[in-house]
């Protein structure tokens, strides 16, 4: 067996290996495709091969020395305790900047190795080609990374016989083991669709058919990122005590910046498709949704920005810059190259149109992320040019992004009943009839249960509206089609907008009508607060071996017992609260624990939010990714997927469908 | 049981009561409901807020003085902790309105705790350029509408124009 202490250098190894494969990879199918070689071109897939078991490989040693507790390595001793369960023990391995960086390795060689295995029989097609040469680039960059400013196996200093392990965040809940890798899944995906991009950008083909071979590796991008940032939510919800699920903490917001041009991209590439319109909008997009996960990894990993969330002890941030400048030097130089080709043979013939309000929804979804980036790094920019800090925080943002939302909502209202080309006056009055009345419905029952603002109520009539729309346009494709009408883009699409209209509703309900209290409880006196009575039953002490805290049992409505505790995690001191949350379908009653709450006392401090509809936000979220599922099928065929159903076609693109010669 | 002609009479009227109800009576019935019910949403009172509602106002209008990136609603630190106390403190008093006790933190921790920046100075571009942008947006949208109106989608060859004008002789001859 392994000795422990051999990680290191079997993990450099490893690492160095995968850097050879992936530099061999790039070079052999440049030198391929310019000497039209077949043979070596079809070679690449072992180079792939040999590219994904070192990442993979490497990822496994880390880990293995993670959980066998391997203190000779400067991360393990890091992350690493002799106390911290095995969950935790497995998930410390992405805790900290390093084996983050590991993790983002090992999905970018299956992302590739998939990609050469998808494509085996067009290996020697010029397109994926290029395609795998730009992800053994990407590639050998995390390679260098892991190999130099975060190395995972660097040597530790001797004698270390135990570390503090992960952050006690991040051994809290079972969430931990999920929503990191998921939302890395979306985040590095978006590196396919790039990659095919900058491909069809040096071949020429700027035509159609590359997107629809990508297409479902963008829709399966898009749909983890969506799934990891609904988790992350999710996790801040049950482990941080303030009761909210998102903070527009810098490090959400480098999730969220890509989510944002991402599902700008998915909507207009529909019109490129149709129309053959907008090709320098979609490549821009996707260039800008690449660039977009190196620049967040940059902000959140360089130690430029402080957050709750970011690792920023490393060296990492000049090469993250410098890999962020030549992404962008590179992808704009070769769409300005390309300006030729790039030339939309259209024209959008009127704003009332399906086109129309496509460009329009990615006017919206690019001014969100620039507001959002401007936002972030805001603070940097004052402190660069004037030399003091300022904070941006979650006011600014809500604020910004209350009309982005209420015009999204419109759109999504108005669209899905929008014909391509022209729409008229009296087309959109039958179309949009019954889905308006949904929205004042929407509006009225609110109302009725005491509702108040001006702002969540005309957002919840928007998305009643839109609701109204998305399940016209179901109805009338079941009617034809029956099951079948569920699956396809158009379809599938109108169910994630189900589950967007449930979110958003859900977040302004939950974000305008929380109300919270202070309640000192006594034991066997019930207080009341909001409808509802607290009893506190008593107050008990636990230990762990990595911890010790307090826990109040807390009966809530004479029904069941719920337990808010504090939790000091030996090794590092701090005091982390756990609430206790009562989920319901209307409300949820999330319970708190608040400091100085002593074992065997008769009275505790707690603090009691009402949170209305959350719930919703996780049925939302999961109807957003059976929506993706669904539209990842193929729906009511016209012509074949790989034809572009734009009418004209470019001559340039014929000849050079052809691969090359063997 | 009906006969055709009846079902196709009877179909009708319910088309044209269906396009009545659609016309234009029918939508401002509903836009009317629309803004009475919202009208009434907007000016119906939530009643005074609690001392605990104000707390969590204020408190996410701060940031917390030690912590990276988290506001003294969000912190759990001791120092978020006391600054929320203190912030109870001064609501109970009933003296002061939200921006002089956000005032008197500011001085008290002398720090730039505010997570909303100001509109005046060099930190006003951080309200002005999200409008600038949008403002550029719907002007450069604007143009594309009107360009991509003067301009014809797509231009005919002269030999798409001979398809085209046999397929008229043709019809012609018919």
């Amino acid at each position: 067996m392994l000795a422990a202490s051999m990680n290191g250098t079997v993990g450099h190894s490893i690492l160095l290996v995968g850097l050879v494969c992936a530099t061999f990879g790039a070079l052999s199918t440049v030198y391929g495709i310019r000497t039209h070689d077949g043979r070596l071109l079809r070679s690449t897939q072992r180079y792939a091969i040999g590219v994904a078991l070192a990442g993979v490989a490497a990822f496994a040693v880390m880990e293995r020395a993670i959980v066998q507790r391997d203190f000779s390595l400067k991360y393990v001793q890091t992350v690493g305790s002799a106390d911290t369960p095995f969950l935790f023990n497995v998930t410390a391995i992405w805790s900290a900047l390093e084996g983050s960086i590991l993790l983002w390795l090992v999905i970018l060689v299956g992302y590739t190795v998939v990609i050469a295995r998808r494509f085996r029989k067009r290996l020697d097609d010029p397109l994926v080609a290029w395609a795998l040469v730009v992800m053994f680039v990407v590639c050998m960059f995390f390679f260098l990374l892991t190999l130099g400013p975060t190395d995972a196996f660097a040597r530790g200093a001797e004698g270390i016989t135990s570390g503090p392990g992960p952050n006690p965040l991040l051994q809290n809940h079972i969430l931990v083991l999920f929503h990191p890798p998921i939302l890395y899944l979306g985040y590095v995906g978006m590196t396919v669709p790039f990659a095919f991009a900058i491909a069809a950008l040096i071949t020429g083909r700027v035509g159609e058919r590359w997107l629809t071979e990508t297409r479902r590796f963008a829709l399966f991008a898009w749909a983890f990122l969506t799934i990891g940032i609904l988790l992350g939510g999710w996790w801040s919800y049950e482990v941080l005590g303030w009761s909210g699920v998102w903070g527009w903490d810098p490090v959400e917001n480098a999730s969220l910046l890509p989510w944002l041009t991402g599902t700008a991209y998915i909507h207009s590439v529909l019109v490129q498709e149709r129309r053959g319109m907008l090709r320098v909008w979609n490549l821009t997009l996707l260039v800008s949704t690449f660039a977009l996960t190196i620049l967040g990894t940059f902000l959140t990993r360089s130690g430029v920005i402080k957050s709750v969330h970011a690792f920023s002890n490393g060296t990492i941030g000049p090469y993250l810059l410098g890999f962020f400048g030549l992404v962008m030097v590179v992808s704009l130089g070769l769409i300005a190259w390309r300006g030729d080709r790039l030339r939309s043979p259209g024209a959008i013939d009127s704003p009332l149109s399906r086109e129309g309000a496509f460009l329009a929804n990615n006017v919206l979804f690019t001014l969100f992320a620039f507001v959002v980036l401007l936002g972030t790094v805001f603070p940097l920019i004052v402190e660069a040019l004037q030399n003091r800090t300022i904070k941006v925080g979650s006011p600014y943002f809500e604020s910004l992004s209350i009309p982005f939302g209420i015009t999204l909502l419109f759109l999504m209202a108005i669209a899905p009943v929008l014909p391509w080309r022209k729409a008229s006056g009296e087309l959109l009055r039958e179309r949009l009839f019954w889905p308006a009345w949904g929205g004042v419905v929407a509006i009225v029952i609110p109302l009725i249960f005491g509702a108040n603002g001006l702002a969540p109520l005309l957002a919840f009539g928007l998305g009643g509206f839109a609701g109204g729309s998305a399940l016209r346009q179901l109805a009338l494709a079941t009617r034809r089609q029956g099951v079948r009408g569920l699956l396809g883009r158009a379809n599938g699409g109108m169910i994630v907008h189900l589950g967007v209209i449930i979110v958003a509703i859900a977040l302004v309900a939950s974000t305008s009508y929380t109300h919270s209290s202070r309640l000192i409880l006594e034991t066997g006196q019930p207080a009341a607060y909001a409808g509802h009575t607290f009893e506190l039953v008593e107050v008990q002490k636990f230990t762990t071996p990595r911890s010790t805290g307090v826990r109040a049992q807390i009966l809530v409505d004479n029904a069941k017992t719920y337990a808010p505790a504090i939790t000091t995690f030996t090794n590092f001191g701090d005091n982390i609260p756990t609430p206790s949350v009562r989920n319901g379908i209307v409300n949820d009653i999330y319970l708190t624990l608040e400091s100085g709450a002593k074992a065997g006392s008769t009275t505790a401090a707690i603090k009691v939010f009402i949170k209305p509809l959350i719930v919703w936000l996780w049925i939302g979220g999961a109807m957003m990714v059976a929506g993706t599922a669904l539209a990842g099928f193929p729906g009511k065929r016209r012509r074949r997927p790989t034809e572009p159903t734009s009418a004209p076609v470019r001559l340039d693109d014929l000849p050079q469908e052809e691969p090359v010669n063997a | 049981m009906t006969t055709t002609a009846e079902t196709i009479v009877a179909g009708d009227g319910g088309n044209r009561l269906n396009k009545q109800v659609k016309g234009w009576p029918g939508w401002i019935a509903l836009v009317a409901i629309a803004l009475v019910a919202l009208i009434i949403g907007a000016t119906r009172s939530s009643g005074p807020l609690t001392d605990d509602d104000r707390l969590d106002g204020i408190s996410q209008r701060l940031a917390c003085p030690v912590c990276d990136g988290e506001s003294v609603y969000e912190s759990q630190s001791p120092a978020a902790t006391g600054i929320r106390q203190q912030i109870k403190a001064l609501i109970q008093q009933g003296a002061y309105s939200d921006d002089q006790i956000i005032q008197y933190i500011e001085t008290k921790f002398d720090a730039k705790t505010q997570l909303v920046p100001k509109a005046t100075g060099f930190d006003s571009l951080v309200w002005a350029l999200p409008v600038f942008a949008g403002v550029c947006a719907v002007a450069g949208l604007a143009v594309a509408f009107r360009r991509w109106k003067m301009s014809p989608d797509t231009v005919p060859t002269e030999a798409d124009q001979a398809i085209v004008d046999a397929a008229l002789r043709e019809q012609g001859d018919e």
